[in-house]
């Protein structure tokens, strides 16, 4: 309980550095969202200027930062400049969009690598083996980018994927059943998309977990006593290397985050990362820090989470 | 004995490669920013042996395009128009290594016949030509920002480990920080900074080098690793012991110990900065044109027409998938190498 | 082809001019509502419409809104007193059903149509007009709109005569004032007012407003917002537009906006079927597009030149020589009207047109389009390119050449600068890299800088640390006062130098003039004299060299009918009313 609550401290320090930081780091590019108007032929310095103190934008650093800190409490995140209103409701969709991406995208991805990693540790040094690390390698040094666009080509050409969105207009009239489907088919290939990117890494972790856990003098000894091989691998190795194989899923977190991003811009999947973008080169201050805020809850939140699983997992970590 | 074999095999070819990148304006048939106006998104031009007789020839050599003026983007190959493929030609004029004053390029075809190995692009410049000189900028970047890096990762991993204490909790921390903040403003406000009139590619590379800076948390906590269980050794002990200055048993002892990992992760660096560059043409931060370089090309895939209509743009992006696997091999070579070497 | 939407737009046009003679056109029906009849053919009721937006619209009040995709669906919910008819490019009765202009010009007395009623069922009536301007000019608000409604330095006065009658006053006479009241929607007093007395207005109506909170007097109302997704618009049964057999207008039942990320989303969305209208996109992707007309039951229109004019031009403005001192320097050849003239011959534009918009823009040498039908001189020169010609000026400018062909001033030091692009419009870096290409075969070493769009402005208006750039503007409107800000010297958009306090130049000094004077000369063939003299001074001497306008290209579903798609902005929906399902 004491180290839930240390931690829990410890990660509230670290999101209140991030926001400050954000805040200060923000400051420093040229221009703000309202500059973008200034070439309007239709409107005056005057309107702009009155805009600006509306929104506060003429005030210094540290009086905005405190304003945030008060709206934060209130549950708001400060306002959007785009949409005039408060950046929590926008952001609320588009981050439980981002989290059933990466949420299947990572079960896609451990769904693939945990067979491919234990086949390849099995076979150790074998053709399997062989043919999956240059499998996987390869697929490292696809540019994500390009990887996308391919699915997207494969979208277009094929016609057996939706090409962007969450729905098609019309199966909603279709009932229950035909709008999951119609859900599923658009998730598929981002979802894909973000699991092949991340799959090389982990099936080198699984590979790598899973070849010490083998080469362990308990498993030799286990080995020794004749206990089936497929017992073996499950029984008593699979557990043996789970403890790596948790913390693994704790970083993942980061990567998927930032992998459904692009994901999410090419193949037009309306989570954070589009709007990430937008309001990153609109200047729409508040919005990117509560991106920036939002994905660092998820990290921290992916980390402890992967303690905790270790936490109830490993009886040696619970003694210390 | 194999990894060793690998790792020399990869780094050969690396060299090789770079070489043809770094001898750029001899390997390329034209300069990177010529426009051929009449021949925007020519497709890569086929290189014959046999004519249309039938007939074999030792010299390779290539058709003349016909530009269809009802139908513009669509070329048709004009077979009365042949020009064979020399080589050693005299063409453009280009500075070998950035340095020498040349006009001698490996092939070329006699004016106005055009040979583009990998198509071209919109103002019908060679993608060929752009390619090899766009890895000039590109490695370039990607060994600068890896450098820069590692530099700090080193000195802030081998701090933290070192030391530990509160040394270790702040660098750390602070390490933690710095994955989280959106820096793509401070690229914005160093490149909003800049005067105009220094050269686009400078203003790059100061940009990439500030990427280098900033991304130095995750080797630090990796260095930070080794450092931590390197101080245990008993040699390292041994020498505390005997009363050795800190400064010289961190570059005596410890230091030496990180080696393998700091190669390792260069080599897996480099590739990684030279794509982080597609991000930052996105953001309007990458090399302006006319200059080339492998990010923007890729970048230019994004484009839909491009990506529908011009199979040879994803050229550039397949040729890049053998430079990266050989980076990843040394990498996997060298850790393999670090793995079996008795410590 | 041609030919047949030449006479479209000419009935359109007889059409609005009947209509402004005999307002007595309007339908009385049941409950002495005075119903407008749309003058296209009938449509087939019901169905819905699925429109792609490149992003999400922001807000949906009309008085903050200043993005394009608000605008577009606000359009869609609300309406004007007079509006634009988009296909004739001349005003028409919307709200108001006649008007009369007092003799001096600085009065306008508009009379609403009887029986009408906001979506939500509420009448309309004149306290709504007064109370919609009261917003629209407060000057806590900030609307963008504000400005258009200042005329003469003071704003419009509003005041009701009767409930049906509204009578706008101007401080001085004001050509185009039948024109302001397009897109200065009328907002329902009954649900608004009370808001803006607590000072709540600008919080209103945002992009999460509940649909009952909201109502309007356009063809559609709210029926659903997803963040991030789509807004879903339903038939507004109440809306104040007949069809010649006396149905109730919009066909449609629903509109569905969908947002997808960038143009290129909208391409693939429409492409694959899931979007019936796509609007405004590059020449590239109508190749890609055209290929599959017949396929995919599409169509694509190229409609010519719309309002876009882009242009190149170099910092004149006053900068001080110890802060910039190499612009301060380069000043010397940008001042000269000669260097300029060289550079506009030495750039090939025919190339722009062919390599950046694919054949689909037109050439152009001054600021306005061709397909501004009304306000177009055509006694505007186009000269040819020529790189002689170009040599011969540098040369009487005291320009000469190296040995190595390198171009040098009087002075002896090179002449090289750099162009100023945004890196977010590809078409405008691909003519910057053509430029650069071209002033080669002068001599001049050119660099292009292409920074991101905020670091551009920053550099363009306020530091004015930049040398030369290429940058485009769209007019609101067809009419010039929609320029004022541009040419007018003391404007903020007078880009090559804003902000001036007494014009720098004697031309500049002219152009001023002539745009005053167009302003308050109610005549329209004068006023066209007056602006062809400043298009004149633009294409004589130069501050802007302006290159070429995008065709305004745009595709419909072929179920879509009545699609008759406009190179005004909104182009394609502006007759959304009208569409219908086939």
């Amino acid at each position: 309980m004491r180290y839930l609550a240390h931690r829990l401290i410890h990660a509230t320090l670290l999101l209140l550095a991030i926001s400050f930081f954000s805040f200060a780091l923000l400051q420093l590019a040229p221009g703000d969202y309202f500059d973008s108007m200034r070439l309007n032929p239709q409107m005056s310095r005057q309107t702009l200027t009155g805009m600006r103190s509306e929104y506060g934008l003429d005030r210094p650093l540290p009086v905005r930062y405190g304003h945030w800190l008060v709206s934060l409490l209130h549950g708001q995140l400060g306002v959007s400049l785009a949409s005039r209103g408060p950046v929590a409701p926008v952001l609320r969709v588009r981050a439980r969009n981002t989290l059933v991406l990466s949420g299947t995208a990572t079960l896609f991805a451990w769904l693939l690598a945990l067979p491919i990693g234990i086949w390849s540790a099995t076979k150790r040094g074998g053709w399997a083996d062989r043919i999956w690390s240059v499998a996987t390698s390869a697929l490292l040094t696809i540019p994500d980018l390009v990887l996308f666009l391919g699915l997207l080509l494969l979208a277009i050409r094929t016609g057996w994927f939706p090409t962007g969105g969450m729905r098609t207009e019309a199966a909603a009239d279709l009932g229950l059943w035909s709008s999951a489907k119609d859900f599923a088919l658009h998730l598929i290939l981002p979802a894909f998309g973000v699991a092949l990117v991340s799959l090389p890494v982990l099936v080198r972790h699984i590979r790598a977990a899973m070849i010490e856990a083998l080469d362990s003098p308990f498993l030799r000894a286990a080995r020794g006593h004749g206990i089936p091989n497929s017992r073996l691998l499950f029984r008593y190795a699979l557990p043996a290397a789970s403890n790596p194989l948790i913390s693994l899923l704790g970083f993942s977190v980061a990567t998927m985050l930032s992998v459904s991003a692009l994901a999410e811009i090419v193949l037009s999947w309306p989570g954070l990362g589009p709007l990430l973008v937008e309001s990153i080169l609109s200047r729409d201050v508040y919005v990117v820090v509560a991106i920036v805020m939002l994905s660092s809850v998820f990290l921290v939140a992916g980390n402890l989470f992967a303690d905790l699983l270790l936490f109830a997992s490993d009886p040696r970590i619970r003694m210390e | 004995m194999t990894h060793r074999h690998k790792l020399w095999g990869a780094l050969i070819l690396l060299a090789c490669f770079h070489a043809l990148v770094f001898f750029a304006g001899f390997f390329a048939p034209y300069d990177f920013a010529t426009h051929n106006r009449e021949l925007a998104f020519a497709p890569p031009t086929r290189i014959h042996f046999v004519d249309a007789q039938g007939k074999f020839h030792a010299r390779p050599f290539v058709y003349g395009l016909k530009n269809d003026p009802a139908n513009s983007g669509i070329y048709a190959t004009d077979s009365t128009q042949v020009y064979p493929v020399h080589f050693f030609e005299r063409g453009s004029a280009y500075k070998l290594a950035g340095i020498f004053p040349s006009r001698l390029h490996l092939f070329g075809v006699d004016d106005p016949g055009r040979i583009f190995l990998m198509g071209t692009d919109a103002f019908g410049r060679d993608q060929f030509s752009r390619f090899l000189y766009g890895g000039r900028i590109s490695l370039m970047a990607g060994w600068i920002a890896a450098g820069l890096s590692l530099l700090i990762g080193i000195i802030v991993g081998t701090l933290a480990g070192f030391y530990g204490g509160w040394i270790d909790q702040i660098l750390m921390r602070g390490g933690e920080l710095f994955l989280a903040l959106p820096w793509l403003y401070l690229l914005f406000a160093v490149r909003a900074a800049l005067p105009l009139h220094i050269a686009e590619w400078q203003v790059f590379l100061l940009l990439i080098a500030v990427m280098g800076l900033i991304g130095w948390a995750r080797p630090a906590r990796l260095i930070r690793g080794v450092v931590l269980s390197a101080k245990e050794r008993n040699f390292v002990l041994a020498a505390r012991g005997f009363g050795a200055s800190d400064a010289y048993v961190i570059c005596r002892h410890v230091l030496p110990q990180t080696y393998g990992v700091v190669l390792t992760q260069m080599t897996l660096l480099i590739p990684q900065y030279v794509l982080a560059e597609v991000t930052l043409s996105f953001l309007g931060l990458g090399v302006s044109e006319p200059m080339p370089s492998w990010g923007t090309l890729l970048a230019a895939l994004q484009q839909y027409y491009v990506l529908s209509s011009f199979w040879w743009m994803f050229l550039p992006a397949l040729f890049l998938i053998p430079v990266f696997l050989l980076y990843y091999a040394a990498a996997d070579a060298l850790q393999e190498r670090l793995s079996s070497v008795p410590l | 082809m041609q030919r047949v939407r030449f006479w479209n737009y000419f009935a359109v046009l007889a059409a609005a001019i009947i209509c402004i003679g005999s307002a007595a056109i309007a339908a009385q029906s049941d409950a002495g509502e005075e119903r407008m009849v749309a003058e296209s053919a009938s449509g087939r009721a019901g169905g819905r419409l699925v429109i792609a937006m490149r992003s999400e619209p922001k807000t949906l009040n009309p008085v903050l809104a200043q993005d394009a995709p608000s605008r577009d669906v606000i359009r869609c919910l609300t309406a004007d007193l007079i509006h634009i008819n988009r296909a004739s490019q001349e005003t028409e009765p919307a709200l108001a059903k006649s008007w009369t202009e007092s003799r001096d010009g600085r009065q306008y007395t508009l009379r609403l149509r009887r029986g009408l009623r906001f979506s939500d069922g509420q009448p309309l009536d004149a306290d709504d007009v007064v109370f919609s301007f009261q917003v629209y000019l407060d000057e806590k608000i900030d609307s963008p709109q504000r400005d258009l409604l200042v005329v003469g330095g003071k704003p419009i006065s509003v005041a009701k005569v009767d409930q049906y009658t509204v009578r706008f006053e101007m401080a001085q006479p004001y050509a185009a004032a039948e024109r302001l009241f397009d897109g200065i929607a009328i907002l329902p007093r009954h649900l608004l007012e009370s808001v803006y007395r607590k000072g709540g207005f600008s919080d209103a109506w945002n992009i999460s407003v509940a649909p009952s909170e909201f109502a309007g007097l356009g063809p559609f109302r709210l029926k659903e917002y997803v963040p991030g997704q789509r807004i879903v618009l339903e038939r507004n049964p109440y809306y104040w537009k007949q069809d010649q057999s006396g149905r109730r207008l919009p066909y449609l039942d629903q509109v569905v906006f969908l947002f997808v990320a960038s143009e290129d989303a909208q391409v693939i969305r429409f492409q694959a079927g899931d979007a019936d209208i796509l609007t405004r996109f590059s020449a590239e992707n109508f190749a890609v597009l055209e290929k599959q007309q017949e396929a995919k039951h599409y169509h694509l229109d190229d409609l010519g030149a719309g309002l876009e004019y882009n242009f190149f031009f170099f910092n004149l403005n006053s900068v001080d020589s110890k802060a910039l001192p190499e612009i301060a320097r380069k000043q010397a050849w940008f001042q000269d009207k000669r260097f300029r003239q060289a550079v506009s011959d030495a750039i090939d534009r025919d190339s722009i047109v062919r390599l950046v918009y694919n054949g689909r823009a037109t050439s152009l040498w001054t600021q306005v389009t061709p397909g501004n039908r009304l306000w177009i001189d055509p006694g505007i020169p186009h000269p040819a390119m020529s790189v002689t010609h170009a040599r011969e000026l540098l040369q009487s400018a005291g320009f000469s050449w190296k040995s190595d062909g390198a171009l040098v001033d009087s002075h002896g030091s090179p002449v090289e600068f750099s162009i100023l692009t945004s890196s977010s419009n590809a078409q405008r870096v691909k003519i910057a890299t053509l430029i650069q290409d071209d002033l080669s075969k002068l001599g001049i070493n050119v660099q292009i800088a292409s920074l991101e769009f905020h670091t551009m402005v920053d550099r363009l208006l306020t530091t004015h640390d930049y040398e030369a750039a290429v940058m485009g503007l769209v007019s609101g409107d067809a009419d010039p006062t929609s320029e004022m800000n541009v040419w007018m010297s003391s404007g903020d958009t007078h880009l090559w130098h804003p902000n001036q306090t007494q014009p720098a130049t004697p031309w500049e000094a002219e152009m001023d003039r002539l745009m005053q004077q167009q302003l308050i000369t109610l005549d329209y063939a004068k006023r066209k004299r007056l602006y062809d003299r400043v298009q004149e001074t633009v294409a004589d001497e130069l501050p802007v060299i302006c290159l070429v306008s995008p065709n305004i290209l745009v595709g419909a579903s072929d179920r879509v009918g009545n699609f008759h798609p406009a190179i005004l902005d909104p182009y394609t929906l502006w007759n959304i009313d009208q569409l219908y399902i086939q």
